[in-house]
């Protein structure tokens, strides 16, 4: 990671995002500045239509930004083509979906370790490291059920535990908990804390639940696509 | 993506919509049977033809002639000659693609055998080249030539032992039995002066005339009746001959300018014969081969052919159309699937090779699945073909493999653009949240 110790890990300066939805151009974001650490737990909070999403989206690489500029890990993500974007979402991004978003005819295993086949990695070796994280998320036991057979909670830490096998430095989460009730919400978010906390993972999370929030170091407020506070 | 795994991913896919895939697969089944089938009875077309003429004389022989026939506009034509001697025979040989080279040299001569006498047609042949032009025996052995023996070799026609009389009275050697009296074991001469059998008739002999002689004839084995165009001629070996027609100028007759009236071209094989036909038709010799009448009847049921083909061709369209189908249909209804793996870091390239994997293994298995079908139509057809057709349904070796793999492209082939409309799909569609 070419970077300065003192520069932030992510840098997004003047970003605006204008969808084009029939003849009305609708303003997601309307120009975000936000520097954010390595290691950073941080909580994009907003109501519904605030440009939270589009924002993760963006940082994701998944939307291309209308102007500004993102500089994740010393990379300009808006100059990047779609194949770039996808090599770097490979290296440095782990995805975490709201709703889970499990293959559900693989197993457990099956599914963590499938991200690293898209890099050509052998399958007794994607197994393995697969295994290795699941146990770090206590699934071990679990490792041949298929997502229909596992509770909510399991899955989603499932999904957290695919999102991480890449060992990706930055971890993207939409609503993680938002399929999921209050007490199995808590497990699951103690659960990414504690393993983004070990790992050193900067982590970026967009909720609506003030609660979730407060797991994060940092929380980021957005309102009509700027933010308002951080 | 390893292969192995692309494989298994595609493979997984297609099992998990086991029925779809079923059907899919069953609709390429029939269009792959369907054009073998079809391809395999006009190959048996094609082979029938070709097996109608083979019996009528070698397909790699042309028969060289000096006389050319050149068309002019108006339906008229001239003929050209071109002197056909042994420099020409050099020439033919030094062509490629031909085996060997065969001059026929010709004569007209009377066979005795006590006071029975029989015309024949000798034909020169050269005992190594002989073996090209296929002159079977119906018992016996080619003749051969000792320099300076006054003994001649022959083998005799197939009809000749038939075909002996008594020229006083015109009755033909043949017993109550219907049998004939001459046997291989007699002994016989030929001459080529007439006068040495027949009466003249009182007519006095020309000036300086002395009369022909008679030569010591050996048969040394039969024509086959059946086998070919010669088995109408009595053989000689070819030098013999040659030297007997010069003792005789004066009762054969001399060939104009020395040359041969044909030629005959072996050559090495069936691509070769256009080729080197072309090459003798450029020095302007008249040429002809068996395989010339051969296209010309190929030619007129590649219309039948063509038909058949076009016929299995549809079906296969049709399938094909399916597959694409099929693969439309399943991109929407995996189009959440498909920005998963996007998100999750599944290169562009991946998506198009993991759809296409999906498409050749349909095409893989519609294509062995239709041999398979096709080989057991085939079978069936020509175990209850009508009586008396010569058709048959033929799968050579190159069309089993080629349908496997036309099958296989065809799948690829229609599963490009859907391929290609899946590797577009938005990474977006996987955070939608319905």
């Amino acid at each position: 990671m070419e970077q300065s110790p003192a520069g932030p890990f992510i840098d997004i300066r003047g970003v605006t995002k204008v969808y084009h939805v029939g003849d009305v151009d609708v303003h997601a974001l309307r120009g975000v500045d936000l520097q954010i650490k390595k290691g950073e737990l941080c909580c994009i909070v907003g109501r519904s239509g605030s440009g939270k999403s589009t924002l993760l989206n963006v940082l994701a690489g998944l939307e291309r930004v209308t102007a500004g500029e993102i500089t994740i890990a010393g990379q300009r993500l808006d100059k990047m083509s779609e194949a770039e974007m996808i090599l770097f979402r490979q290296k440095y991004v782990g995805f975490v979906f709201q709703s889970f978003n499990l293959m559900p005819y693989y197993t457990a295993l099956e599914n963590v370790a499938f991200p690293l086949s898209f890099r050509g990695m052998p399958q007794k070796e994607r197994n393995a490291q697969a295994l290795d994280i699941l146990t770090q998320m206590g699934l071990e036991t679990h490792q041949r059920h298929k997502p229909a057979q596992l509770s909510g909670g399991q899955q989603q830490r499932v999904g957290i535990a695919r999102a991480l096998v890449g060992r990706p430095e930055l971890v993207f989460a939409d609503e993680p908990t938002g399929n999921l009730d209050f007490a199995t919400s808590d497990e699951v978010m103690h659960s990414i804390r504690d393993i983004c906390r070990a790992q050193n993972k900067t982590l970026i999370m967009v909720t609506h639940d003030q609660h979730i929030a407060e797991f994060a170091d940092r929380t980021i407020q957005l309102l009509d696509g700027r933010v308002v506070d951080s | 993506m390893r292969p192995f795994d692309l494989l298994r991913v595609a493979f997984l896919n297609l099992w998990r919509r086991k029925l779809r895939a079923f059907l899919t697969v069953l609709g390429l089944v029939i269009g792959i049977t369907a054009i073998v089938v079809m391809v395999s009875l006009g190959i048996g077309i094609e082979q029938a033809t070709m097996d109608l003429f083979a019996g009528t004389g070698s397909l790699l022989i042309i028969e060289v002639s000096p006389w050319r026939w050149i068309e002019t506009p108006g339906g008229g034509g001239t003929g050209t000659e071109t002197k056909l001697d042994e420099k020409s025979v050099e020439a033919f040989r030094q062509i490629p693609g031909v085996r060997s080279v065969m001059p026929l040299v010709e004569a007209w001569g009377m066979i005795t055998t006590s006071r029975f006498t029989t015309s024949v047609s000798i034909l020169g042949v050269d005992e190594e080249t002989a073996v090209d032009f296929g002159f079977d025996l119906a018992e016996g052995r080619l003749p051969t030539h000792q320099r300076g023996s006054r003994n001649f070799e022959m083998v005799f026609g197939n009809w000749v032992l038939d075909s002996f009389y008594n020229p006083k009275n015109g009755n033909p050697a043949i017993d109550r039995e219907g049998n004939s009296m001459i046997k291989m074991t007699n002994r016989f001469r030929m001459t080529f002066d007439w006068m040495n059998i027949y009466d003249t008739g009182g007519m006095p002999p020309p000036e300086n005339y002395s009369p022909g002689r008679f030569y010591n004839i050996t048969p040394v084995g039969r024509m086959d009746q059946m086998s070919n165009r010669f088995s109408f001629y009595s053989l000689m070996d070819v030098n013999a001959l040659e030297q007997l027609i010069r003792e005789n100028r004066d009762f054969i007759g001399q060939q104009p300018g020395g040359g041969y009236n044909q030629v005959l071209v072996k050559c090495d094989d069936l691509n070769s014969v256009a080729s080197v036909k072309m090459a003798i038709d450029a020095m302007e010799y008249g040429t002809f081969s068996m395989l010339d009448a051969v296209n010309a009847a190929l030619a007129q049921t590649r219309q039948q052919r063509m038909l058949l083909g076009a016929i299995g061709g549809v079906a296969l369209l049709v399938a094909a159309i399916g597959i694409m189908n099929t693969m439309m249909m399943s991109i929407y209804e995996r189009t959440r699937e498909i920005g998963i793996i996007k998100v999750l870091g599944c290169r562009m390239g991946n998506i198009v090779t993991l759809f296409l994997a999906e498409a050749m293994l349909i095409g893989l298995a519609g294509g062995v699945l239709g041999l398979g079908l096709s080989y057991l139509v085939s079978f069936v057809l020509n175990v209850f073909r009508e009586a008396g057709s010569n058709i048959l349904s033929i799968i050579p070796t190159y069309l089993a493999f080629g349908a496997v793999a036309f099958s296989v492209f065809v799948a690829m082939l229609f599963g490009l653009y859907p391929a290609i409309r899946a590797m577009r799909l938005s990474a977006l569609a996987a955070i939608r949240n319905e």
